[in-house]
């Protein structure tokens, strides 16, 4: 079922498209300039910012990353995620799906994975912000935190670097919220992004193409539940290992 | 779930020269575990956030590639520009370029060496210390020691590692 909806809806993205492209609506041609639309970044930067200002949430994601195979064929692995987020410095993500079972914690001074399936952990000591924590684990161990665009107070600068073109597609209804509907172009990728209309202009979906690869695969993000007053306690962050699991090491990075 | 078999029988066959080919990276964006699979694949999309360090990791390769290039066309100019030498500044130059050429050819030659005495170790039925590999071949029974879980695949030890979100196994020593 679900994949049926999400067929009308690239179908019916494909046909507006493909009808821009033909210049036969002007009006949406007129809506698409060459550089980068003003009203696109000021709803894109309202969300970031109304994101940057909440002390903490919950999120829960559907992911779909296409993968192409040597045949060209391409594949889709889906998985679901939850992020619980305190700033200045609490997180845990949690991602299950086809291919991927792992929780990240990070209790503002360690950093563990934890593969549920496996039950294996590594545990390495973390900075004391988030964002220290994002940076140090994407440069010195390679881990990328899943959503953490979502979390960097500067979600907007990181998401604009390098971007080309940005339009407004119009109104879209994602998981039956509305939304506005924005496209951006950068090189190597073209994005889309959807958010909520109204106070809460929170992102409801993202779809990044990577357009210089072979059958230009997409990553997409449907967010199912955004909760703006959890409740959370000291084991939400906190990793205390079940019986059973297994401590291992991180490979270091110089080593690769 | 036939299909998922079918995915990961074709990657761990043809792992290697899919690699070598696409120039692919076993890696996976987001930290996905891809595992097996990522070896039949020749392209992930970007994900987010992560484009940026995709571009980045993408660029690691490139400038790679990019300096086996530059070694190339050093080699080529140090030759034309020492033929067609007038000066002192350009014969100075051409110097530093062949300095420089040599160089890279040395590293070159230091890499053939390693990846020699890699392909040794593997005729010798052993992969080399530290070799880390998506998934334990097949056959390879639990050997803990110290404390330390191990895998004992014939005459190798294996031990589970974090390789970014990916989880690996690392060739090692008990």
């Amino acid at each position: 079922m679900q994949s049926t909806i999400r067929t009308r809806r690239a179908t019916r993205f494909a046909v507006v498209f493909a009808v821009v492209l033909a210049a036969a609506l002007p009006i949406a041609a007129r809506a698409q300039p060459a550089g980068i639309d003003a009203q696109a970044t000021r709803l894109l930067k309202a969300s970031t910012d109304f994101l940057a200002a909440q002390k903490q949430f919950s999120v829960e994601t559907r992911n779909t990353l296409e993968v192409v195979l040597v045949s060209g064929q391409k594949i889709q692995f889906d998985h679901s995620a939850r992020m619980s987020l305190q700033r200045p410095n609490r997180l845990r993500a949690e991602r299950i799906g086809d291919l991927v079972q792992q929780v990240l914690y990070y209790d503002g001074k360690t950093l563990t994975l934890f593969n549920p399936g496996e039950k294996y952990y590594a545990v390495v000591a973390a900075p004391g912000t988030l964002e220290e924590m994002l940076d140090m684990a994407r440069t010195q161990l390679d881990i990328v935190a899943p959503a953490s665009d979502l979390v960097y107070k500067n979600a907007y600068d990181i998401l604009m670097t390098d971007v080309t073109q940005g339009f407004v597609v119009g109104k879209g209804v994602v998981e039956g919220v509305r939304c506005d509907h924005l496209a951006f172009r950068a090189p190597h990728v073209d994005w889309q992004i959807w958010i909520q209309e109204g106070k809460e202009p929170l992102p409801r979906k993202l779809v990044i193409t990577t357009r210089d690869m072979q059958n230009a695969p997409q990553f997409s993000v449907v967010v199912t539940k955004w909760n703006l007053r959890p409740a959370f306690t000291a084991s939400t962050f906190g990793f205390s290992p079940p019986s059973g699991a297994k401590k291992v090491d991180f490979v270091p990075l110089a080593k690769r | 779930m036939n299909f998922r078999k079918t995915i990961r029988a074709l990657a761990v066959g043809a792992s290697l020269p899919v690699l070598l080919l696409a120039g692919a990276s076993p890696e996976a964006p987001l930290g996905l575990t891809l595992g097996r699979e990522a070896a039949a694949i020749v392209g992930a999309p970007a994900t987010p956030l992560s484009y940026a360090g995709a571009a980045r990791r993408t660029t690691r390769r490139v400038v790679a590639v990019e300096t086996t290039a530059a070694t190339a066309a050093v080699a080529t100019t140090a030759a034309a520009t020492s033929a067609a030498a007038a000066s002192a500044a350009q014969q100075q130059q051409a110097v530093a370029q062949q300095q420089a050429a040599t160089a890279q050819q040395q590293a070159a030659v230091a890499q053939q060496q390693a990846a020699v005495a890699q392909q040794q170790a593997m005729a010798a039925g052993l992969p080399a210390i530290g070799t880390v590999v998506p998934a334990l071949p097949a056959g390879c029974v639990a050997a803990p020691k110290g404390g330390v879980e191990y895998y004992r695949c014939g005459n190798a030890y294996y031990r589970a590692a974090f390789q970014g979100n990916n989880l690996v196994y690392v060739v090692a020593q008990p």
